[in-house]
């Protein structure tokens, strides 16, 4: 599928920015299964430095600062891309979930490159009641791809989608208090799960595709970002790096070509779409996001 | 006897009562009871030292670090003083040389590791170190590593200045205790504690044909120098501190001043297109081309690191990632403050210098590695447990507290997070504890340097001695390390160029300018309270136990007076005026000004004269003998002293250049001095209380202003309402007068780079003074029933125009912009629409509680 996927970030003031430093991950990545035909992120006002950078996970991120006065800012990101559906292999998704364990087994082909993900990070806290949730789906000798996806169904099943019950400083306790979250704590949930048992997964940000219900016209705008989870399957014979099976607890199911990848790294922390600093003596800010995956 | 020899002859004494205690090995004795080489050149004059000249140096050294405003504050305590011992840490050359090399080797080795790990990772990749040991390590900054192959790391050389704390086994073997590689600290304490030492015992010191070190400090400038990128003429270097609140405040100030660069803080730095700036007022700003770092590598960027962090700049880490600054050492540093990488070393020694790690360390086991593991647990399930355990990198001390089954709990949680390792019976020395000098262990805290193509270890050190077998410092001890022929060079360095005797240059950050404004005003606050107090002391002296008389009356009038300021907190008078100048809690007490003016002096050490701290050795000694004699006259002495150390301070300043920051001093004095002149007069002089009271309080007045000579000489002791005001309110030549300080404010503001002749403080400071010159004094003394109800308002309107003189002074010359804050924490909305999130922007609150400036009272 190929998209034209536009995400637009304004913020405003109730008093002058006198300066503002920002970080935007928005750039989409190229993969294997996605190709990335044109991106661009542009800064309103206009921003006296931007520049791209490779982060130390090869996403793009997107560095900038303004340094005219102002009281609203605009991050405006454009880009074309073209998906297909990631194909795994039977050997890798038929591996038991114990031989995919990169702090147990260091010495499995790519297991260095994996540890980042199997430990702990600042949003998805190992959490004992994660790691007993998670020992439903992990049982002995189970085939990692059906374990992972028997998590993700669970945590669909028994975790409501609810705006309000969470903040973006959520805890796996809170989401475990409230059973009930975003997308975002989803994924810190699958990852504290999954980590738990020593398994590596990676936070992904990205979007998804909405359709329109049957008969309706699509919404401009009334898409959003994104995130689900990636989790990492060795490659016992081949020797290589492995491959990561992405799952969506949110939607319960594998990202397919409706899901553009933007970024990924250990939580959201690593990835947010905007991060920044900024100069001011205003006391409140307004944040209002509008993100269209457009299909071409 | 004497106390060495007292000493050896208790060291060799078979140990009683603990056969099974750790047997130490001893810096100064042999197990047969002679002197260890280090110590047998030093023998006649050593031997010597008799417990009183040994009581006389430790008392020198208390008051010499005292007057150099020597200090240090323990994680979460107020600065306290610095310790220092008598007795030094002695090192020969035989000894030093192998320690020498392996220190050497040592920082080579880390500065390959950092080049590797934020680099292509090879030693991950071939499993010489496991990866979870680095990357589950609190210190391993992501925003810094590139590992994309073939690109170059962003620092080619991040270690450039290391810290490594050895400490002595039972068999005197040296052994790496830990490693400091963020931003070390104790070089200039190591400097200080030589300065006093030397002072203290100066025939010990000079007979040991020892390596000073002040060549080291040379090298260590032109290292920083050096480390500029690209091929700048002169490139600017800094030090940048978390302020006056971080434990090593002294030793930041000590390093920038000895070295000649500015001390900065986070808020003097700003980004403009991936540049670093130093703001220097009002939009100059000048580039920044080093950073000597004493911020630990999270709190250094809120953009990219730590969000919530104040200490830090904004865009910083973009600033490294593009070469365009370097910052020493290299953010990403601290991974290697790191006990897990420890059993790994000679591993990763041979695959990255092709040599034999040269100096061992503890013996460390990590429990990422199943064998590690097993050790760790079975070492806590003994009673002795002989492992200590730890985790990579946090301190042990709450692991400490825990039951063992909680321990063994989190181990098995996260095992790559902790180590085992082994207990280390220190090597003891001699240290002056209550008249003896007893064993106590000791540390050595050695530096190496990355000075033209190789490390350099300083030749010295800074070791600690500990008491009841704890792990914080009680002192610190000098080190000796011996020539092995007196003519060789200091620190083998003959061929680096001596410094200059470098003054930092002067900064004019707002931060800075700001600091100096409030010394300026609490200098002389203090000077008025000790003034008024020592006044209103002497009356109260003659006359507290007869509230009826006319001395009663005045007493009343004045202690008014005080308490107008300071409030009043006691009845009884002693401890009201013993409160005054002691407690420095108390808001207006002397001791309030004082320790706030301490503050105000330390965040801008860099800028000042060593001269400057004697002050505060004079105000201590002051505030003991208050202590010590519960007599009501000390009250008198104590404050008289305290005026001596205060007014000290006006001869320091007196000497410095009349740069803006000497005028802003300048502006803060005058600017006090009117507000305390006319608090004085408005709680003094306004209501008539009867000839002979008023004439008494009038005296006090005249008193406490400085001004009684003057008045008698000009009025024949003739004291009347009219001529005292006109002394005090209008006279242009009396440099106590208000209008004499409005004319200085006038002066020092006008000198300020912002002014321009219009401004607001300017006009503001002009309008009064014009007015208080034309003031008719006649009608100001005017009666109306028991009032002067025309000087009333007369004063209560000038107090008024001196607040908004001062706000204006500040809003002008002082704001340096507003305070950053971030706006990461906002939740991404995957709903369909996206509404409009509301939220508070997070204050971002410091991790070390600072000083605010509103925090500062304006009285």
């Amino acid at each position: 599928m190929r998209y034209r996927v536009s995400h637009r970030t304004v913020y405003s003031y109730d008093e002058p920015v006198t300066d503002s430093f920002g970080l935007a991950y928005l750039t989409p990545r190229s993969l294997p299964w996605q190709e990335v035909a044109s991106h661009e992120v542009a800064v309103d006002p206009e921003a006296s430095d931007l520049a791209q950078e490779t982060d130390y996970y090869g996403n793009l991120a997107t560095y900038f600062q303004v340094t005219e006065r102002h009281t609203t800012l605009i991050v405006d990101a454009l880009s074309e891309v073209t998906v297909t559906t990631p194909i795994h292999s039977d050997a890798a998704l038929g591996g038991a979930w114990e031989r995919a364990r990169p702090l147990l087994d260091p010495t499995l082909p790519g297991a260095w490159q994996a540890t980042d993900f199997a430990l702990a990070s600042g949003s998805a806290e190992q959490t004992a009641e994660a790691k007993e949730y998670a020992a439903e789906s992990l049982t002995r000798g189970r085939p990692i791809g059906e374990a992972a996806s028997d998590l993700m169904t669970r945590i669909h099943r028994d975790f409501a989608y609810d705006k309000t019950a969470t903040t973006v400083t959520s805890t796996i306790d809170d989401i475990f208090g409230k059973r009930a979250g975003v997308c975002q704590d989803f994924a810190h949930l699958t990852l504290a799960c999954l980590r738990g048992h020593g398994l590596a997964a990676r936070y992904v940000s990205g979007y998804l595709a909405t359709e329109p219900p049957p008969g309706k016209e699509r919404i401009v705008g009334a898409d959003a970002s994104h995130a689900w989870v990636e989790v990492w399957l060795p490659d016992h014979d081949g020797g290589g790096p492995g491959e990561w099976l992405a799952i969506d607890p949110t939607n319960d199911q594998w990202a397919g070509d409706r899901y553009v990848t933007v970024a990924w790294g250990r939580d959201y922390g690593d990835v947010p779409p905007v991060k920044g600093v900024i100069f001011t003596e205003a006391k409140r800010s307004t944040l209002r996001v509008e993100v269209d995956v457009a299909p071409l | 006897m004497t106390v060495l020899r007292d000493y050896a002859a208790a060291t060799s004494q078979p140990t009683l009562g603990d056969p099974d205690g750790p047997g130490r090995f001893d810096e100064v004795v042999g197990p047969d009871g002679s002197l260890r080489p280090a110590w047998k050149g030093l023998a006649e004059l050593a031997v010597s030292l008799t417990p009183g000249d040994m009581y006389r140096a430790d008392s020198d050294i208390a008051r010499f670090l005292a007057d150099d405003g020597v200090t240090y504050a323990r994680p979460g305590d107020r600065q306290g003083p610095w310790r220092l011992d008598p007795v030094p840490l002695v090192i020969d050359a035989r000894t030093w040389a192998p320690l020498e090399k392996g220190l050497a080797q040592r920082a080579e080795l880390f500065n390959a590791l950092l080049v590797d790990l934020y680099g292509d990772q090879r030693l991950l990749a071939e499993g010489v170190v496991p990866p979870a040991v680095v990357l589950g390590h609190g210190g391993f900054t992501r925003a810094v590593a590139r590992r994309s192959l073939g690109e170059q790391p962003i620092d080619p050389r991040p270690l450039v200045f290391s810290a490594t704390d050895l400490a002595r086994d039972a068999a005197g073997e040296w052994r790496v205790i830990g490693d400091r590689a963020q931003a070390p600290s104790g070089l200039g304490y190591a400097m200080e504690n030589r300065r006093v030492i030397s002072r203290v015992v100066p025939e010990l010191y000079r007979q040991a044909g020892l390596h000073r070190m002040e060549p080291y400090f040379w090298a260590l400038r032109s290292a920083l120098i050096q480390s500029a990128n690209g091929d700048l003429a002169d490139p600017r270097v800094v030090v940048l501190s978390p302020g006056t609140h971080s434990e090593t405040a002294y030793d930041q100030a000590f390093v920038a001043s000895t070295l000649g660069f500015p001390l900065v803080q986070g808020s003097d730095l700003l980004i403009r297109d991936g540049w670093v700036y130093l703001r220097q007022g009002r939009g100059r700003m000048e580039r920044v081309d080093v950073i000597l770092r004493r911020v630990d590598a999270a709190w250094s960027d809120p953009l990219e690191l730590r969000g919530e962090s104040q200490l830090g700049v904004a865009g910083l880490v973009e600033a490294v990632r593009r070469g365009r600054v370097r910052v020493v050492n290299g953010l990403g540093s601290g991974v290697l403050e790191n006990p897990g990488l420890a059993p790994y070393l000679p591993a990763a020694c041979e695959t990255l210098l092709g040599e034999p790690l040269l100096l061992p360390g503890l013996t460390t086991h990590w429990c990422g590695a199943p064998d590690g593991l097993r050790a760790v647990l079975d070492s806590l399930e003994q009673p002795s447990r002989p492992l200590h355990v730890r985790p990579i990198d946090g301190p042990s001390a709450e692991l400490e507290r825990l039951p063992t089954a909680k321990v063994i709990e989190r181990i098995l949680d996260e095992p790559h997070r902790y180590v085992g390792q082994e207990r280390l019976p220190f090597s003891q020395v001699p240290t002056w504890r209550s008249g003896a000098a007893r064993p106590r262990p000791v540390t050595l805290r050695t530096f190496a340097l990355r000075y033209g193509g190789s490390y350099r270890p300083l030749v010295g050190g800074l070791a600690n001695v500990y008491d009841d077998g704890g792990f914080r410092s009680s002192a610190s001890k000098d080190v000796w390390v011996l020539k092995a022929d007196p003519a060789d060079a200091d620190q083998g360095l003959a061929e680096v160029m001596s410094m200059t005797a470098a003054r930092a240059v002067a900064v004019t950050v707002p931060r800075v300018l700001e600091d100096l404004f409030w010394v300026g005003r609490y200098a002389e606050r203090a000077e008025d309270m000790l003034r008024l107090l020592i006044v209103t002391h002497t009356i109260s002296e003659d006359f507290r136990t007869s509230p009826g008389s006319v001395g009663g009356a005045s007493l009343a009038v004045l202690l008014g007076t005080i308490g107008r300021l300071a409030g009043r907190q006691f009845d009884d008078l002693d401890a009201e005026f013993r409160s005054l100048l002691t407690d420095a809690d108390r808001v207006g007490s002397v001791a309030h000004s004082i320790e706030n003016l301490r503050t105000a002096l330390t965040d801008v050490r860099d800028q000042l004269s060593a001269d400057t701290w004697r002050a505060f050795g004079v105000v201590e000694r002051a505030h003991e003998a208050l202590a010590a004699n519960p007599h009501s006259h000390q009250v008198a002495d104590t404050a008289g002293r305290i005026l001596t150390g205060v007014l000290s301070l006006q001869g320091v300043f007196a000497s410095m250049m009349r740069d803006d920051g000497w005028h802003m001093i300048g502006a803060g004095r005058s600017l006090e001095r009117s507000l305390q002149l006319v608090h004085l007069l408005r709680s003094s002089t306004t209501v008539r209380r009867g000839i002979d009271v008023d004439r008494t309080v009038l005296n006090a007045v005249l008193e406490s202003a400085e001004s009684s000579v003057t008045h008698r000489r000009r009025y024949r002791g003739y004291v009347r309402p009219a001529g005292v005001l006109e002394l005090l309110v209008v006279d242009p030549d009396n440099p106590r007068s208000l209008a004499f300080s409005l004319a200085e404010v006038r002066d020092h503001v006008a000198a300020l780079p912002a002014s321009t002749g219009s401004t607001r403080p300017e006009r503001l400071v002009e309008n009064l003074l014009a007015e208080v010159e034309d003031q008719s004094v006649a009608e100001l003394v005017a009666i109306g029933g028991v009032n002067r109800p025309n000087l009333e308002s007369f004063l209560d309107d000038t107090l008024d125009r001196l607040a908004r003189l001062g706000e204006s002074v500040e809003d002008l010359h002082l704001r340096s912009g507003p305070p950053p804050r971030s706006f990461g924490a906002l939740a991404i909305v995957d709903s369909l629409p996206a509404e409009p999130a509301t939220g508070t922007i997070p204050a971002i609150t410091e991790p070390l509680a600072d000083d605010a400036p509103g925090t500062r009272e304006g009285a």
